[in-house]
């Protein structure tokens, strides 16, 4: 019971930061736009942890559902003038009959057939949007409209807090229904969740529709604010980097994998020049012909990683593999919350014990 | 609720390709009856199993269920109309807690239901097996025989008419297998219907009031214990005697009639069901 207490002042903490950030970052519209991308990486990571961490679907087309609605709004606006909200709204329509269409081809499909046709599916949906000029404007990109009329990257941010929130929240109602549980049930054994009266079509496909929708809607508004997508957002890597942000967060949690995602892109940017106090600069530019022998080199602030710090990230993602597989948060938040019913749970055990030898 | 339990099997035939897993199975249950399914490996057993569950559409034949035709109906489907079953080997969910295992038929079978509206029922079952101190404990950390426990537990969360257990009794230790007598005994007297298929010859004995058996995917007997015991076919059929013309160079096919399905664990061979099969009233 003392337990929950601190995790709403931990809940009701970060979001007072997350709503107070703008304040907080008035002069630095830099590190307001890390942080919308921040949001919207936690949608995509949150949304694949439900579809893979509950529902064990483990599929490589989430950044492929994701760019489907951000072209769908594009087009729609530039050739028919539809209105970026419109526009938003039939992109992440469009995610979803495009997830219903995958979801309902990879019904038979478990684990590792799964995961190569949906790289397959995401692979070919990149290559026909890099060879096709006239509607996505191939490798050169499309030009998308700005979903506001202003410089301020201020309403954008609190317009991604509020569907990042929003769409956490949603999850979390379905994956505590009977919905998660369903979920669930089908990760762990199909055929035994069938036996148990478990309509696995409906649900399996349920979990494609819902998460690319909600990854449609992060990606249909993230580009009204960028107003620009091209081919090069489709590869691969970008989509092992919305599975290393779950994983690291934890998969089998919605707000880990979230939180996983905020943490993660921060740490990326953070880490592309590491500040250094300005008495050290002196000696980091004495080093710097032996710092590029290393790939690495030296801002006007501090130390510049280049690509080391995705090596840094891969690196963190295999020793979370390999020794935390609940991930790094998820754990945190577990302990928060479960403390109660697994003392509940050996009290009981105990009890058991000392019945049964006495 | 037991007098309405209708199951009829009409000429169910399945095959594998060239394989007759099936051949024309007849049989029909009416109310609560405790039936055993016996035959040697490969006699298309667990295939009867996974027609009459939905895993599989017969090749011809018809299953009805309380009248209405389930077969090539899906598994989800014929479970919520009233036929559950388990499996040989058992199937926990395993990061789920014992009591979401628990919860995941009942929310299956009542879609408008809440969930906490089945935590009593879900504990009063989780206590008549003995389990009700691993409530929030995860499947997976529960020995195997809690999991064979938490597989009919969960079993009866769906509530189904028919309870079809494949193995119940294998590798289990002597004390869980009177709770699974127990249980078996108890839920029947509930007005539920089971067939029980085990190659534990003393149990089927001890539990059933009406055996079938099954070789090369025929029907050879079906009735009394004790008669079908001391049925000339039942006893060729686990003896292997050779006199019937033509059935020793058919032996190989059947055999492997059942699949790749069956290979994984259909537990101890011939062997053991002979050396029970000497004493079965002991």
């Amino acid at each position: 019971m003392k337990r929950l207490p601190l995790l709403w002042i931990l809940a009701v903490g970060l979001l007072i930061l997350a709503l107070a950030a703008p304040v907080l970052l008035r002069n630095q519209q830099y590190w307001l736009f890390i942080a919308i991308q921040a949001y919207f990486w936690a949608m995509l990571a949150s949304s694949w942890a439900l579809l893979a961490g509950y529902a064990g679907q483990f599929s490589f087309g989430h950044i492929a559902f994701m760019a489907i609605a951000a072209y769908t709004s594009g087009i729609l606006g530039r050739d028919l003038g539809w209105s970026p909200v419109s526009g938003i709204i039939a992109g992440t329509l469009m995610a979803g009959v495009v997830g219903l269409f995958i979801g309902y081809l990879c019904l038979r499909l478990r684990r590792t057939y799964l995961a190569l046709f949906t790289i397959a599916f995401a692979e070919i949906f990149r290559l026909a949007v890099n060879a096709e000029l006239d509607l996505t404007g191939g490798p050169m990109g499309l030009y998308i409209d700005y979903l506001l009329d202003t410089t301020s990257y201020v309403p954008y941010y609190y317009i991604m807090l509020g569907l990042l929130l929003g769409s956490l929240g949603f999850m979390y109602w379905l994956a505590n229904s009977r919905f998660g549980l369903f979920f669930r049930s089908i990760r762990e054994d199909e055929e035994a969740a069938a036996a148990m009266g478990v309509h696995i079509v409906r649900y399996k496909i349920m979990a494609f529709v819902v998460t690319s929708m909600i990854a449609g809607l992060a990606g249909a508004v993230d580009h009204h604010l960028i107003g620009f997508i091209a081919p090069t957002e489709l590869i691969i890597g970008r989509m092992s980097l919305v599975i290393a942000m779950a994983v690291i967060g934890g998969v089998e949690s919605l707000l880990g994998a979230a939180l996983g995602a905020i943490f993660i892109h921060f740490s990326l940017e953070w880490l592309q020049q590491i500040p250094v106090p300005a008495s050290l600069m002196p000696k980091l530019i004495a080093m710097q012909p032996t710092l590029e022998k290393f790939g690495l080199g030296v801002g006007d602030r501090g130390l510049m990683t280049y690509a080391w710090r995705m090596v840094a990230f891969g690196l963190l993602l295999m020793l979370t593999l390999r020794f935390w597989r609940n991930g790094l948060i998820h754990p945190i938040i577990d302990r928060l919350t479960r403390q109660r019913a697994r003392k509940e749970t050996v009290a009981k055990r105990v009890q058991a014990a000392e019945v049964e030898s006495s | 609720m037991s007098a309405n339990i209708e199951l009829d099997v009409r000429g169910v035939y399945k095959n594998f390709g060239g394989l007759q897993a099936l051949n024309g199975v007849n049989f029909s249950i009416r109310g609560n009856e405790l039936i055993g399914l016996i035959g040697p490996n490969g006699a298309g057993k667990t295939t009867l199993t996974n027609v009459l569950d939905g895993v599989y559409k017969p090749s011809s034949g018809e299953v009805r269920l309380n009248g209405r035709r389930i077969d090539g109906l899906p598994p989800y489907e014929i479970a919520r109309r009233g036929l559950g079953r388990t499996f040989q080997v058992t199937r926990a969910f395993r990061r789920m807690t014992v009591m979401e295992n628990m919860l995941v038929p009942a929310m299956a079978l009542h879609p408008t239901a809440r969930q906490r509206d089945f935590h009593a029922k879900a504990m009063e079952v989780l206590e008549f097996l003995t389990i009700e101190h691993l409530t929030n404990e995860y499947g997976r950390s529960l020995s195997g025989g809690q999991q064979k426990l938490l597989e009919l537990g969960r079993l009866l969360m769906l509530d189904p008419d028919i309870i079809i257990l494949d193995e119940p009794f294998a590798g289990v230790h002597p004390k869980l297998m009177e709770t699974i007598y127990e249980y078996i005994r108890t839920v029947h007297e509930q007005g539920k219907a089971f067939i029980i298929i085990s190659h534990d010859m003393d149990s089927i004995f001890t539990l059933s009031k009406r055996l079938l058996v099954l070789n090369f995917g025929e029907l050879i007997a079906d009735g009394d214990p004790a008669e079908v015991k001391e049925d000339p076919a039942v006893i060729e059929a686990y003896l292997g005697e050779e006199e019937e013309e033509g059935v020793p160079a058919v032996i190989p096919a059947g055999r492997l009639a059942e699949g790749p399905a069956l290979s994984e664990a259909e537990g101890p061979a011939l062997s053991e069901a002979e050396g029970t099969e000497e004493a079965p009233d002991a």
